[in-house]
């Protein structure tokens, strides 16, 4: 049977077989004592075989931001240089047009004044206005050395520049872009040769100058459209081309969070088939390794039960002879108790982990009051420690399995008990959604350096630990921080004021409900 | 008079060893180290002196452990208990389902299996003063006497599925707790399995329901536990 899960992955499940974490139990968040992705007590070799994020880099920017500012930069400098060309192209082909079709509308108008002038006639303002191009606000005469205009507005000099009456004047029809009271204006001047006049005309060039403006306005808003356009088309292409990676990111997150099934599909990404292949291929092989590596585990265990079993019904019955042994004899027989217990103990423990590895475990969860839940467990330890309940803490409920808790109690006491020469007090308190547990101790404490290490498997500490008679096993932490875990809460150990250690187990208060 | 108990085990000396120990706390133990030799023993005793209790591992060579016990089912309400590997879910469920009252598992200590025995063979009965049958429906239920019927016609139960229900019909129309039957019926502490009580409540509907899976006498309350409908 396989699911997908997201795009492109696929896990595999085995009927009955899921690794962990088991369904029922929430995330577990991370503590306060160590860093971003792990949790607190796992074993060192989990916290190495956390793959690079690719989100993770803030310094520099990312593989996708690069990517769409590349796209934009592109889109920009095309469409940049698009809008320029285009815009400068229009702009000399208006204008020169422009310059044609308006020394055509002088000349045709010169053309119409021509026989007024040959024949003499005076009224030049009046046939000025007549004979005026439509287009043209104005229009200017020099006629025997004397100017002529319709409006008479000019004050000397003529608002023609010198240089084109110099051009106009000496045969030839010319124009030029001049600034009248503001205004941008093309004067165009022609040469009537028969009468010897020169004959010009203003054109004011707003509405030319407005049309290029609109479209040097709207080119512009195009290529910032384009460059908008490109960075989306970059970062869909940048999310598009990084998916395989995230997916790859991700799958093997899962397989190091504990889903040694899952795998990548291979079809949908052909360039990338080598990477998936190889990807599958590793966690094949990892993932055979793992289960053989589990079930030894578990096989020599279960072997180790059976011998135990006798061991424990034998020196049963010794021990109900006891009296009627030798003093020599009675103490062997003592010291066989002691490490058979002893042995008894590792044993349980070594197959408490290897079940919780296997996630073979299976979770009985009932929503208990949290005051009878803790009085009860530390009963159980045969351990007379005072318990403390702070306000709500009688009442609160939590959603636990009943023996998992009693496990995570039990070890924090004997813990305390090998290493802190006994818990002082165990304190109940609620903190908002949650409920603490807290084991405290007056011992040696435990220095900040260590607080994390400590709930790896057979870990001892440093200096200040002892061994004593029937001390622990090394593995009481971590099975204690496993069955936190899955339980959906965290475990941590801080300092218990001035002198000693606090265990503090924090699990999410039930409301009714909720989950 | 001594318990007889019948000890089912492969391994000569886990069995060598219980049986030093089941003997010191005053039972009369026999051995069978398969489950075609614990079909026979039991066969045998039934005529002479039948077995008050079985302790049965479930790793046995040749017919396994659950299929010893529900073959033993199909003709005998014994008491037996069965010695499990490992508590993962699968084998404790399969051997209660099997027909099994209760579960230790390996390694335990002697007390423990002691404490558990006695637990099975305690005579302590409701009856006392109470009333000689309970009707509920077409079920009746008879403490004193250690009857049940059901429509008028005998229905056989094991001691457990048997006191189960007693409990249940003392306090017919309550609910009890799993916690409160563990107790009660099993004699365990706070901390007990709570799938013995589920799997013996699925067993006695299977034998006192007209249709298990809709059941109209041992009632489901989500959350809070079983009780018998008035």
């Amino acid at each position: 049977m396989s699911t997908t899960t997201g795009t492109g992955l696929i896990r595999r499940t085995r009927a009955g077989r899921s690794h962990r974490p088991p369904p029922e139990a929430p995330e577990a968040r991370p503590g306060p004592a160590e860093d971003g992705a792990g949790e607190p007590g796992r074993p060192a070799r989990r916290r190495r075989a956390r793959p690079p994020s690719l989100t993770r880099r803030h310094r520099h920017l990312g593989l996708r931001m690069r990517i769409t500012i590349t796209f934009a930069l592109g889109a920009a400098v095309l469409s940049g240089a698009l809008a320029t060309i285009t815009y400068y192209s229009v702009r000399s082909s208006v204008l020169s047009q422009q310059t044609n079709s308006l020394l055509h509308e002088t000349t045709a108008s010169a053309y119409l004044l021509k026989p007024a002038l040959t024949a003499g006639t005076l009224q030049y303002a009046r046939w000025l206005q007549d004979t005026q191009s439509s287009d043209a606000s104005e229009s200017l005469l020099y006629h025997h050395h004397r100017w002529y205009a319709t409006a008479v507005a000019f004050s000397p000099p003529s608002p023609i520049p010198p240089a084109l009456q110099q051009v106009v004047t000496h045969g030839g029809d010319a124009a030029q872009t001049i600034v009248v009271n503001g205004t941008p204006t093309y004067a165009v001047g022609v040469w009537i040769a028969p009468v010897r006049s020169a004959y010009f005309e203003l054109f004011p060039l707003t509405t030319v100058l407005r049309t290029l403006h609109v479209l040097l306005a709207s080119l512009l808003l195009s290529a910032l459209v384009v460059t908008l356009a490109g960075a989306l088309l970059g970062s869909w292409a940048a999310s598009r081309a990084l998916r395989p990676l995230h997916e790859t990111a991700k799958a093997a997150l899962d397989i190091a969070g504990g889903r040694l099934d899952t795998r990548l599909e291979t079809d949908e990404y052909s360039d990338l088939a080598v990477l998936t292949s190889s990807f599958n291929r590793m966690a094949d092989r990892l993932q055979e390794r793992i289960e053989r590596e589990i079930s030894f585990t578990s096989d020599v265990n279960h072997e180790l039960r059976s011998p135990l079993t006798t061991l424990a019904a034998s020196l049963a019955v010794l021990e109900g002879r006891r009296d009627e042994l030798p003093e020599r004899s009675r103490r062997a027989l003592d010291l066989l108790s002691a490490e058979v217990r002893r042995f008894r103990r590792l044993v349980d423990d070594l197959l408490e982990i290897s079940r919780l590895d296997a996630g073979l475990s299976d979770l009985s969860m009932t929503e208990v009051p949290l005051g009878d839940l803790v009085r009860r467990s530390v009963a159980a330890t045969s351990r007379p420690v005072p318990i403390h309940l702070g306000p709500g803490a009688e009442d609160g409920r939590v959603l636990v399995d009943k023996r998992r808790f009693e496990r995570i109690v039990a070890n924090l006491l004997d813990n305390a008990q090998h290493y802190a020469g006994g818990a002082t007090d165990v304190v109940v308190s609620v903190d908002g959604p949650f409920a603490r547990i807290s084991v405290e101790d007056e011992g040696p404490g435990i220095p900040p350096e260590e607080r994390e290490r400590i709930f790896d498997r057979f870990s001892r500490g440093s200096s200040g630990r002892r061994r004593g008679l029937g001390e622990g096993t090394g593995l009481g932490l971590a099975i204690a921080a496993e069955h936190t875990r899955v339980l959906g809460g965290r475990i941590w150990v801080e300092a218990n004021g001035s002198r000693g250690a606090r265990f503090v187990v924090e699990l999410p208060l039930h409301r009714d409900g909720a989950l | 008079m001594a318990s007889r108990i019948l000890l089912v085990e492969d391994d000569e000396r886990i069995r060598a060893s219980m049986r030093l120990s089941l003997e010191d706390e005053g039972y009369e133990i026999e051995e069978a180290a398969s489950g075609e030799e614990a079909l026979d023993a039991h066969a045998r005793a039934l005529v002479s002196e039948p077995f008050d209790l079985l302790v049965v591992d479930i790793m046995l060579p040749g017919i396994d452990g659950f299929a010893s016990v529900r073959e033993l089912r199909r003709t005998s309400t014994v008491p037996i208990i069965m010695v499990t590997a490992r508590t993962d879910t699968h084998d404790v469920v399969a051997g209660l389902e099997a027909g099994a009252d209760d579960y230790v598992t390996k390694p335990f200590e002697p007390k423990e299996l002691a404490a558990r025995i006695r637990a099975l063979l305690r005579r302590a009965r409701s009856g006392e003063g109470g009333p000689v049958s309970l009707v509920f429906g077409d079920l009746e239920i008879m403490p004193e006497a250690g009857v049940v019927r059901r429509g008028g016609e005998e229905v056989h139960l094991t001691r457990t599925e048997f006191l189960l229900l007693c409990e249940l019909a003392a306090n017919s129309g309550k609910v009890l707790s799993r916690e409160q039957l563990l107790e009660r019926v099993w004699s365990y502490d706070y901390f007990g399995d709570g799938r013995l009580v589920d799997v013996h409540v699925r067993r006695l509907r299977t034998k006192v329901e007209h249709d298990p899976s809709e059941p109209r006498h041992v009632l489901t309350v989500r959350g809070l536990g079983y009780k018998l409908a008035p």
